[in-house]
């Protein structure tokens, strides 16, 4: 039996001894695996080839201001946060001021925003796949 | 790199790591908006767990948030894909000293790109989590949550089909 699905494994180094030893012999006898071997290691090199995709320096800037962002953004929620809950106190009466100011939650309600945002309109999901 | 018994800074993931995720979300979508938008919200999303992070597979702990990342904003989404742009492949062309070299360097790159978006997604993550990113079986099989011989069958096929998709 050919052990196509293990041929990958055997290019990468990634099978126990004695899978690699199995493999390794068919290799030498089977002349359809070793055209198999031949065609995923031209794949392989290929991606291995693909240069520095482009813009990664201005994604990896984006994320250190966008850390910086969060955090100014949270100091003026926690101000507009400080005022409303004056306001409602004021309002409302007792109470509503008591209620636990959650940091974390006001800054994952910014995350959804700035994910929901940018309007990714060409990502290529699992909706393809088999 | 991080060891198996040392936490992290954010800091540190996003300098260590942030090319990385970048690479991983660029190949999958093919374009630098959608790496962009990803790496911004991988590293979010890192900051958040590493209060509840403990010292193990940081390889396996940083990927599995990385792809939840990508599969949330693809189904967000819920959009069919559309061919990508180029992008800056093609930015820095006058400079080289052979500009017909560099050409079919850059349009065998996008071919290859184009093949890599043609694959059935779960072939082109294996694919990219091994060739692009590096991991090791065992560390695929733990970021996508599936049997080491799962992720050897998809990464083999997944090159197979490449490969017959750039002959």
């Amino acid at each position: 039996m050919h052990p196509r699905e293990l041929i990958s494994a055997h290019l990468d180094g990634e099978l126990d001894p004695v899978a690699e030893a199995r493999v390794a012999a068919h290799l030498e006898s089977c002349p359809a695996c070793a055209a198999e071997l031949e065609d995923v290691a031209a794949a392989r090199q290929s991606i291995r080839s693909l240069p520095e995709p482009p813009g990664a320096a201005g994604a990896l800037a984006g994320a250190r201001r966008g850390s910086r962002g969060v955090r100014r953004w949270a100091v003026a929620v926690t101000a507009a946060a400080a005022t409303a809950a004056l306001a409602g106190a004021v309002a409302l009466g007792p109470g509503v001021a008591d209620a636990p100011f959650d940091l974390d939650a006001l800054v994952e309600q910014h995350t959804a925003r700035v994910v929901l945002d940018p309007g990714i309109s060409t990502l290529r999901g699992p909706m393809g796949g088999p | 790199m991080s060891g198996d018994d040392t936490i992290p800074t954010w800091e540190e993931v996003a300098r260590d790591h942030g090319r990385r995720i970048y690479a991983f979300a660029y190949r999958l979508t093919g374009n630098a908006h959608d790496a962009n938008d990803l790496v911004q919200e991988v590293l979010i999303r890192v900051r958040r767990g590493l209060r509840s992070y403990r010292p193990g597979s940081f390889e396996g702990w940083l990927w599995r948030i990385t792809r939840n990342a990508f599969l949330d904003e693809v189904r967000r989404r819920g959009r069919r894909p559309t061919v990508p742009l180029p992008e800056g492949d093609l930015g820095h062309m006058g400079s080289s000293p052979d500009p017909d070299a560099e050409l079919s360097r850059t349009r065998l790159g996008e071919e290859v790109q184009a093949a890599l978006l043609d694959l059935p997604y779960e072939f082109r993550e294996a694919v990219v989590l091994c060739d692009v990113v590096g991991l090791t079986y065992d560390e695929i099989a733990e970021s996508v949550g599936i049997p080491i011989g799962t992720v050897r069958s998809r990464i083999h096929r997944g090159r197979r089909l490449l490969k017959e998709l750039l002959d």
